[in-house]
C-alpha cells in the first residue's frame, strides 16, 4: 500500500514539469544558502573575507618597524606605496630605477605570454586532434612528446639563451613549450574520448573525414581543450617569469629579480601581486571564452 | 532490396566471438521488418553490418544491388540514445546530413521543416538536445534520418530507453511516419508487443551463434495504431511468438 503510494507520488512528480525547488523557499533562506554554498552574490563576499583577514593580520604583525622577519617582508601599506611609485612615479629620475615603469613591464610580460600561448595553441590543438584521431600520427608524435615532456622548461633555459640570445624570443619559446604540453595532451584525450556513435552518425549522414574532424571531433573535444588551455596559460606565466629573470632584461620577472638584488622587497612583493593579478585576469578571460563557446555543455551539466 | 546471403560475423580478439552465423535475410522495398531476440544474440551486429559500420566476415550483403562497404545516407540509422550532437541545435542536427553532403540551402530547408513538422518539433528548432526530453531527442533522431530521404531506416532499439508512455507515443509516431513515407525499416527490439505492433514480418533470432530461427508474417491489417495492442488477434500473435522465443532460448 505504502509502496503503491510512493510509486504514484514518484510518477506524478516526474510526469509534471519539474518545479524549481529554490523558488518555493523564502528569499532569506535562499540568500543564506547561497552564501554558504558559495553561489551568487554570497560567493563574492565569501571570496574576499580570507584575503582581507590575511592582509589585516599581516599589517598588524608588522606594526612599528613596518616589516616582518627582520625587514624581509614589508607590510601591505609599504608595498602599496612602492607600487604607487612604480606605477605612477616620474620615470628616469632619482634613485628608484623602476619609477613609472610598471605598465611597460606588465605589457612586456603579457605580450610574451600572449605570443607564446598563441603559438602553443595554434600548434597544440590541431596536433592534439590529429594524435587523438589518427593512429599514424599517434604512433609518431606521442612517444616524442612523452619523452620531451619530463624535461622541465627551466632545463631549457640555457638552450633558449644559446639559440635566441638575451631576447624576447627566448622567453616566448619557453612559454610556448611549457603551454604546449598540457594543451596537446588534453586535446588528444578529448579527441580520443569522442563517442563512437557520434562518428557513426556523421558517417551515415555522408560526412567526409574532414567534416568529421572539424564538425564532430573538434567540437566534442572542446571541453578538454579548454582544460588544457587553462593549465597551459598558468604554465605560461610561470615560464615568462623564469625566462625574464634570466634570459631577458625587461618584464615583471626581470624587475622581480633585480629588485631582490638591490634589496627592494617592497617592489618584490608588489611585483608578485601583479603577476598573480595578471594570471588571474587572463584565466578569467579564458573562462569567459569557454562560457561563450561551451554554452551547450553548461546546459547539459545543469540538467543531468 | 536488402539481401543477406550466408552472412557471418566473428569479432577477433583474445577469444574470438562469433556473433552471427550464416544469416539469410531479404527485405523488400517499403517493408517493415522487426528483429527480435534475447540480449547478445547479434541483433545490433546484424544492423551494424547493414549500416556499413562493421565489415562482414563471410557471405554477401547487398543493398539495392550494391555490395555494402561503408555507411551512407541511403541507409539512415536511428540510434538507441539518439546520439545527437549536443553542441548543435535541433535544426543544425537535422540539417547536418544535407550540409555535409553539400546540398544547397534551398534544397534542404523545406524538407527539414516538413520533417520537423512530421515529428512534431517545429517549435523546438532552436533548442539544444539537453533541453529536450528523451522522447523528443529520439524524434529529432528520426527527423535527422528521414531528412536525407533514405531508402531504408535502420533502428536499433530506438525506444528502449524511454518510459512506457513515451514509448507508446513514439510507436504511434513511427507507424504514422512509416505509413506516410513507406520506406523499408529494419527495427531491432526485444519487446514482443513492439515487434507485433509495428512489423510486417518478425525475424526471431537465437544466440550463440546468432542466427535467424524463424520468420513470422504479421497479417494484422494496416493502418495500425496502438489501439491494436488489445485486440484478440494481437494477443494470438504475441502468444505464438512467446512460444517461439522459448524454443529459441532453449531451456534456461
Ligand atoms: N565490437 C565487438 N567486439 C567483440 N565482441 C562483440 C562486439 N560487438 C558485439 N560483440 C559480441 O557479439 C555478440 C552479439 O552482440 P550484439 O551487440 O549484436 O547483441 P544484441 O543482440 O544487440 O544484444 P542487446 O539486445 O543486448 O543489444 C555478443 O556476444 C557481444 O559480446
Ligand atoms: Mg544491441
Amino acid at each position: 500500500m505504502a509502496q503503491a503510494e510512493l510509486l504514484q507520488a514518484g510518477q506524478s512528480a516526474s510526469a509534471s514539469k519539474p518545479a524549481r525547488p529554490a523558488s518555493a523557499r523564502p528569499a532569506a533562506a535562499r540568500g543564506a544558502a547561497a552564501f554558504l554554498t558559495g553561489t551568487g552574490g554570497g560567493r563574492a563576499v565569501l571570496a574576499v573575507i580570507l584575503p582581507l583577514l590575511v592582509l589585516v593580520l599581516w599589517q598588524l604583525a608588522g606594526r612599528g618597524t613596518g616589516s616582518l622577519f627582520g625587514g624581509v617582508l614589508p607590510t601591505p601599506d609599504r608595498v602599496w606605496a612602492a607600487w604607487e611609485v612604480w606605477a605612477f612615479g616620474k620615470s628616469g629620475l632619482g634613485l628608484n630605477p623602476y619609477s613609472g615603469t610598471w605598465l611597460a613591464n606588465v605589457l612586456f610580460s603579457a605580450q610574451r605570454v600572449a605570443q607564446g600561448f598563441a603559438l602553443a595553441t595554434l600548434v597544440g590543438i590541431p596536433l592534439g586532434i590529429l594524435i587523438g584521431w589518427n593512429r599514424l600520427a599517434a604512433g609518431s608524435f606521442d612517444p616524442l612528446i612523452q619523452v620531451l615532456r619530463p624535461i622541465p622548461i627551466t632545463a631549457w633555459l640555457p638552450f633558449a639563451i644559446a639559440v635566441f640570445g638575451i631576447q624576447s624570443m627566448g622567453a616566448v619559446f619557453l612559454i610556448a613549450l611549457g603551454a604546449f604540453y598540457p594543451i596537446v595532451i588534453n586535446t588528444t584525450a578529448g579527441a580520443r574520448g569522442v563517442e563512437k556513435n557520434w562518428i557513426r552518425a556523421a558517417l551515415m549522414m555522408g560526412a567526409r573525414p574532414s567534416d568529421i574532424l572539424l564538425r564532430v571531433v573538434l567540437p566534442a573535444s572542446l571541453p578538454s581543450v579548454f582544460t588544457g588551455l587553462r593549465i597551459g596559460l598558468g604554465i605560461g606565466w610561470t615560464a615568462v617569469i623564469v625566462a625574464e629573470m634570466v634570459a631577458v632584461k625587461s618584464g615583471l620577472g626581470y624587475v622581480l629579480w633585480d629588485a631582490y638584488y638591490i634589496g627592494r622587497m617592497d617592489v618584490v612583493i608588489a611585483d608578485m601581486a601583479s603577476i598573480g593579478l595578471l594570471g588571474f585576469l587572463s584565466d578569467r578571460l579564458i573562462l569567459l571564452l569557454e562560457h561563450w563557446v561551451l554554452g551547450w555543455r553548461r546546459l547539459q551539466s545543469f540538467q543531468n | 532490396m536488402i539481401e543477406f546471403q550466408g552472412v557471418s560475423k566473428t569479432f577477433a580478439g583474445r577469444t574470438a566471438v562469433q556473433a552471427l552465423a550464416e544469416v539469410d535475410l531479404s527485405i523488400r522495398d517499403g517493408e517493415f521488418v522487426a528483429l527480435l531476440g534475447p540480449s547478445g544474440c547479434g541483433k545490433s551486429t546484424l544492423l551494424n553490418l547493414l549500416a556499413g559500420f562493421e565489415p562482414l566476415s563471410e557471405g554477401h550483403l547487398t543493398f539495392a544491388g550494391q555490395e555494402v562497404r561503408r555507411p551512407g545516407p541511403d541507409r539512415a540509422v536511428v540510434f538507441q540514445e539518439a546520439s545527437l550532437f549536443p553542441w548543435l541545435t535541433v535544426w543544425d542536427n537535422v540539417t547536418f546530413g544535407p550540409r555535409v553532403q553539400r546540398r544547397s540551402r534551398a534544397e534542404y530547408e523545406e524538407r527539414t521543416r516538413e520533417m520537423l513538422r512530421l515529428v512534431g518539433l517545429e517549435a523546438f528548432r532552436d533548442a539544444l538536445p539537453a533541453q529536450l526530453s528523451g522522447g523528443m531527442r529520439q524524434r529529432v533522431g528520426i527527423a535527422r534520418a528521414l531528412v536525407m530521404n533514405p531508402r531504408a531506416l535502420l533502428m536499433d532499439e530506438p525506444f528502449g530507453a524511454l518510459d512506457a508512455q513515451t514509448r507508446l507515443a513514439m510507436q504511434q509516431l513511427l507507424l504514422d511516419v512509416w505509413q506516410t513515407l513507406g520506406i523499408a525499416v529494419l527495427f531491432v527490439t526485444h519487446d514482443i508487443d513492439e515487434a507485433v505492433l509495428l512489423a510486417d514480418r518478425i525475424c526471431v533470432m537465437s544466440a550463440r551463434p546468432g542466427r535467424i530461427t524463424r520468420e513470422i508474417q504479421v497479417e494484422l491489417p494496416r493502418p495500425r495504431s496502438i489501439d491494436n495492442l488489445i485486440t484478440p488477434e494481437f494477443t494470438a500473435y504475441k502468444a505464438m511468438i512467446m512460444a517461439e522465443m522459448k524454443l529459441a532460448h532453449g531451456t534456461h
